[in-house]
């Protein structure tokens, strides 16, 4: 006799650490800009170029809450889910919601254009600039360096939504999403579908993704 | 019915063209003049804002060529001595660049902070010792060090950053 685990994992732990390190790193990187500290600066951007390149990686090998192709395929149900929302009982998703996929999209392209355009930034002296710099003009790098503090309010402002909206899910809809995204689990009874996909992580793969991530921030840092 | 609507839109429109066209001319003739107001140097306000930004974008950029060579694996010499003998010429009478006038009240675009023209004389202490770093800089570049080079670099560019602290408009 097989019984279902009371709780099941819905975010597998290279998903949480990603998104944890993430929420650290986004206040930390804007406050070493403001203050100056560059060389801060560039140290936490390649981790973060690191992470974001990981989850990317992870979007196309991860664990199945994590991966991009399902996501892509909640947006169908978009409508619907809309309608649930409207009657104010979207029940719990396994994953990310439909909403959800177009909301870690939108956060997950403008990460991907913080980082990238940060690797070429000049500043307006020409003395601080980042590791692939060198491979433009000085007015390139500006407009780079321009690109790069204009994009940092737009991810602002989709954290601040992100925000917003599990706020809405706690006390509006009586959803807790928070608890899943630290422990990882959701107890099975949560979830209305009679079979789950298979999320396990492979562990190996999440190794490679990882090594391929670091080699990467190390080629580019050197 | 469709010639109709046109025919209150386009008046309506034309109106709102001219109403709008009104408002920006007397806005920007009133910089404009500012801006035109000839200087004892006998360049124009604008001229004079124009020509140190100039300058000081060439500085930038002869400062980023130093700075992409001393990032790189085996530094061109020869890139970072152009470079280094570039910026103290580019700097020269840098204090002088700055006459009553030529702040942001002007309309044209700087962001030369007022309170330069409240400490004239700290300034002016500011830029001659960061001149007095670039023609170091330069000396140093030439005799070919990198290592050398490299912290002549940093104190001169520890010298842009006194000024453009306390002086500048934050970007």
């Amino acid at each position: 006799m097989t019984t279902e685990p009371a709780r099941i994992l819905v975010w597998d732990g290279a998903v949480r650490l990603v998104h944890w390190l993430m929420v650290a790193l986004v206040p930390l990187l804007w406050w070493t800009a403001e203050q100056g500290y560059m060389d801060w600066h560039k140290r936490l951007g390649l981790t973060m170029f690191g992470l974001v390149l990981f989850r990317l990686l992870w979007g196309l090998f991860g664990s199945w809450t994590a991966r991009f192709a399902p996501m892509m395929r909640r947006i169908g149900s978009l409508s619907s889910y809309l309608g649930k929302l409207r009657r104010r009982e979207p029940g719990a998703t396994f994953g990310h919601s439909p909403l959800a996929v177009l909301s870690v999209f939108a956060l997950l392209i403008v990460l991907v254009a913080q980082v990238t355009t940060g690797l070429f930034s000049v500043d307006v002296d020409g003395l601080e600039s980042g590791p692939l710099a060198i491979m433009v003009s000085f007015e390139t790098g500006r407009q780079f360096a321009e690109v790069h503090e204009f994009n940092f309010n737009l991810l602002a402002a989709l954290i601040v939504l992100h925000i917003v909206a599990i706020a809405i899910y706690r006390f509006v809809l009586k959803e807790k999403l928070v608890g899943a995204m630290v422990t990882g689990r959701r107890s099975r009874s949560d979830f209305s579908e009679a079979h789950l996909p298979d999320n396990r992580p492979r562990k190996y793969t999440m190794m490679i993704a990882a090594l391929l991530s670091v080699a990467c921030v190390i080629v580019i840092s050197n | 019915m469709r010639r109709c609507k046109s025919k209150i839109i386009v008046p309506l429109l034309a109106s709102l063209a001219l109403l709008s066209a009104c408002g920006q001319n007397t806005e920007t003739d009133m910089d404009s003049q500012l801006a035109a107001v000839e200087l004892p140097n006998g360049m124009t306000v604008k001229e004079q804002i124009e020509a140190r930004q100039g300058h000081l974008k060439k500085i930038g950029k002869a400062f980023k060529s130093i700075s992409d060579q001393l990032k790189a694996d085996s530094p061109d010499l020869a890139r970072i001595q152009a470079a280094a003998a570039l910026v103290p010429k580019e700097a020269e009478g840098m204090a002088d660049w700055f006459p009553e006038g030529t702040g942001s009240e002007s309309g044209v675009k700087t962001d030369a902070l007022p309170v330069i023209w409240k400490n004239k004389s700290d300034f002016n202490d500011k830029v001659l010792a960061m001149q007095e770093a670039a023609a170091g800089l330069d000396t140093v570049a030439q005799s070919g060090d990198v290592a050398t080079i490299a912290t002549a670099f940093q104190a001169t560019g520890g010298k842009c950053k006194d000024c453009h602290d306390k002086y500048r408009e934050d970007d």
